[in-house]
């Protein structure tokens, strides 16, 4: 009793300090029309997408055959999403995926590294607090749920109501865990990419918490790591649904 | 934190809108703009290999007129050469003969001088064997 009061008080105390604090599941409610919404992962997210924006329109606001300076760079960032996609889909089908797979990787990636670098902090609200809108599970859950939608669309696209074959086709017998794949696939992109960036962000204000200098930066490198990563992850197993819903089961690709 | 609420369909709606904009803004014209770039390398690359075999074959072409053309010359110069030659031996052979006529008559010419000479001296051996006779004996005879 006697300790865990004076472990109480010393986390008091810490959460006097101005420089660091915690807060989990405190949101800045926004009530549009009948919905409730987190207005915190609003904000960062036209932040985010006013930036991918505004950079698109500037590198291409003057194409050149030889690129420099921006478009150069933004140049390289389509040949990288260009490249993931056609690894996963294939040379032949992978164009039209292009623009949904590389938005993805985009706004995750520069969503992820806005949380690790800016600090977003500092900007004070009356509720919650700004951070990365990829340590939102509403966030991660709308990315995955797109996803779903997209890699049925593109199955329906291909193939018509055939698409359904895939449930059944090496064998109905596994047709519950082909139904089961629809609700694990969103699952695990939405909790992976959530999970992470949610427990990078909160390992880091811990560590600052505790060690204000120094210690926390190697771990905020690892966070920057990781960020990279979970973007590249969810676009690349994005990648590879929609190659699966295209692809389907058994021969008929090499039939015809 | 599992607290789900509007921010759910309007982060997907926002997401597919970005989706649109991005597309339009960055994926089409920086696609194009790269392919129109392979399209000018591929295009380029193979116009520049035509251009090359192209060279190579008027090198070609012009390495065997050059050779043509300097066997021809020293075919000329080979003709001209045999030409002079025999111009050479005909003047020689011309001149030879014409120096051994102009000695043949050069002889003839001494050889009938001499005759006359001869046939002088003959003459002039009769007179004067005459007149030693005439010299010897006219005072006997006189």
């Amino acid at each position: 009793m006697h300790h865990s009061s004076l472990l109480l008080d010393s986390f008091n105390w810490f959460t006097a300090l101005p420089f660091a604090s915690l807060e989990v599941g405190q949101h800045l409610y926004w009530q549009i029309g009948g919905l409730k919404v987190h207005g915190q992962v609003l904000i960062t997210s036209w932040i985010v997408i006013g930036i991918l924006v505004i950079v698109s329109v500037l590198a291409t606001r003057k194409v050149e055959r030889i690129p420099s300076g921006l478009q150069n760079f933004m140049e390289y960032a389509l040949e990288f999403v260009r490249d993931l996609t056609k690894n996963q889909i294939g040379e032949k089908e992978y164009r039209p995926w292009v623009p949904f797979i590389g938005t993805l990787f985009l706004f995750i990636f520069v969503s992820n590294w806005s949380g690790a670098l800016f600090p977003w902090k500092l900007i004070s609200l009356p509720e919650g607090e700004l951070a990365a809108p990829t340590n939102d599970i509403n966030t991660t859950v709308a990315l995955a749920l797109c996803t779903s939608f997209v890699y049925f669309y593109a199955g329906f696209r291909k193939k018509g109501l055939g698409y359904f074959r895939k449930y059944i086709e090496p064998t109905p017998v596994l047709l519950p865990i082909a139904i089961l794949e629809d609700f694990t696939k969103p699952l695990s992109l939405s909790f992976r990419l959530f999970g992470n960036i949610l427990a990078d962000e909160l390992v880091v204000a811990v560590l600052v918490l505790l060690v204000p200098l120094i210690v926390p930066l190697p771990v905020m490198l690892l966070g920057l790591f990781t960020s990279g990563i979970q973007a590249l992850v969810f676009a690349t197993l994005a990648g590879a649904y929609i190659h699966e819903s295209l692809e389907g089961h058994g021969d008929e690709e090499e039939a015809h | 934190m599992f607290d789900f609420n509007g921010t759910l369909p309007l982060m997907m709606f926002q997401f597919f809108l970005l989706v649109a904009v991005l597309n339009a803004v960055f994926f089409k014209p920086l696609t194009q703009a790269i392919d129109e770039r392979d399209g000018f390398i591929r295009t380029n690359n193979t116009e520049a290999r035509e251009r090359l075999a192209k060279a190579k074959s008027l090198t070609e072409q012009y390495e065997q007129e050059l050779a043509g053309t300097r066997k021809q010359s020293q075919q000329v110069l080979a003709d001209a050469q045999a030409e002079a030659q025999k111009i050479a031996q005909t003047q020689i052979t011309e001149a030879q003969q014409q120096v051994q006529a102009e000695v043949m008559k050069a002889q003839a010419e001494l050889e009938s001088q001499k005759q006359s000479a001869f046939s002088e001296l003959e003459k002039q051996v009769d007179t004067l064997s005459q007149q030693i006779l005439n010299k010897l004996l006219g005072s006997t005879l006189a």
